[in-house]
């Protein structure tokens, strides 16, 4: 008894020393805590109890002994008192969770009665990924959903999603961006099963054009009414798609269209049964392309530009001077890839999907002197599957699909960084 | 033990290239080759590629529409409705109604149903209970409950399988089942053009098969994983998804509570654990996971003879039948079970799979099967043959919902098991659907053009 009274002292005279210290900072442990020993006292009523506990979980060992303080407090406050073994009531508190959530569960044994108390401390959080070196590629999330995104589009007051069966209108409000509308698209024709779309921004980024199996949807904000008030029209359609578009910048502008030379835009006819282009581009740049999964216009001079070409046989090559030649150190390319003016380096990388074993996709930055693509940064681990890259409107950075483990669909903003 | 196997289900699944990067193509024959017949069995391989569901669950478990596009329940749980998909057709081109899905479900469900009644209303399907269903979108999205066509449009019984599935009947010759593709699949063509299944192969076989290209989809049992690594066979391995348990009557000999607690007790997971499933899985004495719950550690798995005897309180019951309806493994399984058994005062013999519906006890395989633990629970009790309804996701009333059900004695969870599948170098985009099967229907080949 002595030594039971002994430990009860002590016990209370740590509590004590240190309540002040957690008391200033609550931290994520406390509200739970509480919640436990709110539960373990309406079983077990003020009185001493034994202290058992089991660590199932992922929560660090540094941080079991602060819960357990924390704990202990607020058994105190119940009346709750810790002893030792000799003590015929024992708590055995574990700290223990499912793939998703913790849960803390106490076994409360008073003789030969046990009852269970839990705090369900809901959902895990995910930690972030590291940044990698060399020109840097950076990824910031700007919506999640569970609707597969096929396409998304930026503008100063909006954000256009495309999804398979509708469009998807944000606003920017304070907290991000705040779903507006969503108008359902009406598709004569049975969706494939790697569904596809683009999205296009028009007019000084104020209207957009959506294009997806056998349909285009054109929209904008209307012309009375709010200025965040947008509508959508969508008609049946077999226009070819916009599949690369150089920036707008000076030299662009001036340069020419020739029959040998892939305009500053292309268009692509997309096979709507199945999941690529069929290698029939619009204007005619001169050359038989093969079906395709994805194309980016290349700058080779001021005053050309070459078409980049990923081939649904998994051949990367290039469209140039009238001719189809193939590009070397494309063999770990998945099957999107986009163009992004960084600015850094030779100005322009293309940024590559990955076509690894990996459970999570990558993008990494390559550069293409030649013939030849050369890593211009270290791959950029996403989140989950990339199913959709482009770039956007001014060239500088792109926007990624990702569908993650939890089969959420991201949009990501992809930018670089020069080192 | 929970931390090894999830390490070593990564380092099968890592080894492989579940997700290939590079966009699917279209084109080309699957090869599978299955132990069973892809028929038969309620989870036969070929009926959830040419059947669907009202509903079905995605690759985490959660329910998401299929035939039926959404539902709203009234009246506690008591009445469900089910708003079905428009423009879908059966294989043979007439339009899925509410009253062939009625028909569908009254010729699958003739006993022990979830629901009371079912009708078709104008485009809705109508459930009544006069129990509450909480569970019911999970229950009518598992294999037992797929849409088939029951009568043609001149009132006429199919040949052959007619549903609404990716993949529609073509042939069957030589033990060779051939699938095509559904050109108007309402969740999209199927990138393969078809599948063609061999029933009937011993595993062996099929691995034979699979190392000469013979095949490229093969079954691994669990007990066999370590076998399959060994011989360098590309493996994708499952989260657990069946539940191994002991069913014991609650009639006749085995009335008596004590003595099921006996049985339960006597029972030496252990031994099935490391002899007989080659220490694949995981032990438990709760219905579900810990993976799913978090609570699992709460019931105690180990085996106690003395406290089996002392229930069992000198009581000697007549001899009791054990019936499995399972494979060699299951068989030997059962056998094991007798051995316990009859250390503990119990005399067992292991029945054929005839006299199942008249065994005492019972080793069955359950689903695991669900994102949500209420779901799971309901489905497995369904499976079971005990309409629980089980609702709420509050983890303290689960678990008592879950020890009420246990302490009556009549399921005994032993192992939690994972569903295992080896595959070719041509299969690409492989994923694994909430029951751990591999989803076939999402399959695409390299190469194929």
């Amino acid at each position: 008894m002595k030594l039971s009274k002994r430990m009860c002292f002590l016990a209370i005279l740590g509590t004590a020393l240190l309540k002040p210290l957690f008391g200033a900072t609550p931290g994520p442990w406390e509200q739970p805590a509480a919640a436990l020993a709110e539960q373990i006292a309406a079983v077990l009523g003020p009185g001493q109890a034994h202290l058992i506990n089991h660590n199932l979980s992922s929560i660090p060992s540094s941080e079991i002994g602060v819960i357990l303080r924390l704990l202990r407090q607020d058994l105190k406050a119940h009346g709750i008192t810790y002893a030792g073994d000799e003590c015929p009531n024992t708590l055995i508190v574990t700290f223990s969770e499912s793939a998703h959530e913790r849960l803390w569960v106490a076994e409360i044994e008073e003789g030969n009665q046990t009852q269970v108390a839990m705090v369900d401390l809901g959902p895990i959080q995910a930690q972030a990924a590291p940044a990698s070196v060399g020109l840097t590629l950076l990824s910031q999330q700007i919506l999640t959903t569970s609707d597969p995104v096929l396409a998304a589009a930026e503008s100063p007051v909006g954000l256009v999603v495309l999804e398979s069966s509708q469009l998807v209108l944000y606003t920017r409000a304070i907290s991000g961006w705040q779903e507006q509308k969503r108008v359902s698209i009406e598709q004569r024709r049975q969706l494939s099963r790697d569904p596809r779309g683009v999205l296009t921004m028009t007019a000084g980024n104020q209207s957009f054009d959506a294009w997806l199996q056998g349909t285009r949807c054109q929209g904008g904000p209307t012309a009375a009414g709010p200025a965040n008030n947008w509508t959508a029209q969508c008609h049946d359609s077999d226009d070819p798609w916009p599949i690369a578009q150089a920036p707008v910048t000076q030299a662009s502008e001036q340069s020419g269209v020739s029959a040998t030379q892939p305009a500053s835009s292309l268009s692509a006819f997309y096979n709507a049964s199945r999941d690529y282009f069929t290698g029939v581009v619009t204007p005619s740049i001169g050359v038989d392309l093969p079906p395709f999964y994805s194309a980016a216009l290349i700058p080779r001079s001021a005053s050309s530009a070459a078409l980049l070409v990923g081939g649904i046989d998994g051949k990367v090559q290039l469209a140039e001077n009238g001719a189809l030649k193939p590009v070397a150190g494309a063999r770990d390319w998945g099957s999107d890839f986009a163009v992004l003016h960084s600015g850094c380096g030779a100005g322009m990388q293309i940024i590559a999907s990955g076509s690894g074993e990996a459970i999570t996709d990558s993008l990494r930055a390559y550069e293409l002197p030649a013939l030849e693509a050369i890593p211009a940064s270290a791959p950029l681990a996403m989140d989950g599957t990339v199913t959709a890259l482009w770039t956007a409107p001014d060239g500088k950075s792109l926007l990624a699909v990702v569908r993650n483990a939890a089969n959420q669909y991201e949009v990501d903003r992809v930018t670089a960084l020069c080192n | 033990m929970l931390r090894r196997f999830a390490i070593s289900c990564l380092v099968v699944v890592l080894a492989f290239p579940l997700l290939a990067r590079t966009r699917p193509h279209y084109g080309g024959t699957l090869r599978v080759e299955t132990a069973g017949d892809p028929w038969r069995n309620l989870d036969g391989i070929a009926r959830s590629l040419v059947f669907d569901g009202l509903t079905a669950f995605d690759a985490n478990g959660n329910v998401s529409p299929a035939l039926a596009i959404d539902w709203q329940s009234d009246d506690n749980d008591h009445r469900w409705q089910f708003r079905l998909r428009p423009d879908v057709h059966f294989h043979d081109g007439s339009l899925l109604t509410s009253a062939a899905v009625v028909m569908s479900l009254n010729l699958s469900c003739m006993v022990n149903c979830p629901w009371t009644a079912v009708h078709a209303v104008s485009s809705q399907v109508v459930f009544t209970g006069d129990s509450p269903m909480p569970n019911l979108p999970a229950l009518l999205a598992s294999n037992e409950f797929l849409i088939t066509l029951t009568h043609t449009e001149d009132g006429q019984t199919p040949a052959n399988p007619v549903g609404t599935g990716p993949f529609q009947f073509s042939s069957a010759s030589n033990g060779v089942l051939t699938l095509t593709a559904n050109e108007n699949y309402w969740h999209g063509r199927p990138f393969l053009d078809g599948i063609a299944i061999t029933g009937n192969r011993s595993i062996r076989d099929q691995w034979l098969d699979l190392s000469v290209g013979r095949t490229d989809i093969a079954e691994v049992p669990p007990q066999e994983l370590r076998q399959a690594e060994q011989q360098r066979l590309t493996v994708v391995v499952s989260r657990p998804v069946e539940l191994l348990a002991l069913q014991i009557s609650d009639s006749g000999a085995l009335a008596n509570t004590m003595l099921r607690a006996a049985i339960a007790q006597a029972v030496d997971r252990s031994a099935l654990y490391n002899v007989i499933f080659q220490k694949q899985g995981q032990i438990t004495a709760s219905l579900l996971p810990q993976s799913l719950t978090g609570y699992s550690f709460l019931f105690p798995a180990d085996r106690d003879v003395n406290k089996a005897n002392q229930l069992r309180g000198g009581l000697t019951p007549p001899p009791l039948t054990l019936a499995t309806d399972g494979d060699g493994t299951m068989q030997l399984a059962a056998q094991r079970i007798t051995l316990n058994l009859r250390e503990a005062g119990f005399n067992v013999q292991v029945a054929s799979a005839h006299n199942a519906s008249h065994a005492d006890l019972a080793l069955r395989m359950l689903p695991l099967i669900g994102a949500d633990s209420a779901s799971a629970l309901g489905i497995m009790l369904h499976s079971a043959g005990e309409n629980a309804a089980v609702s709420g996701q509050n983890p303290a009333a689960l678990f008592r919902a879950e020890h009420d059900f246990l302490d009556l004695k009549t399921l005994v969870p032993l192992l939690d098991l994972p569903c295992a599948t080896a595959i070719g170098s041509r299969v690409r985009d492989l994923r694994l659907r909430a029951d751990g099967r591999p989803d076939l229907a999402g399959v695409s080949l390299e190469g194929a053009q």
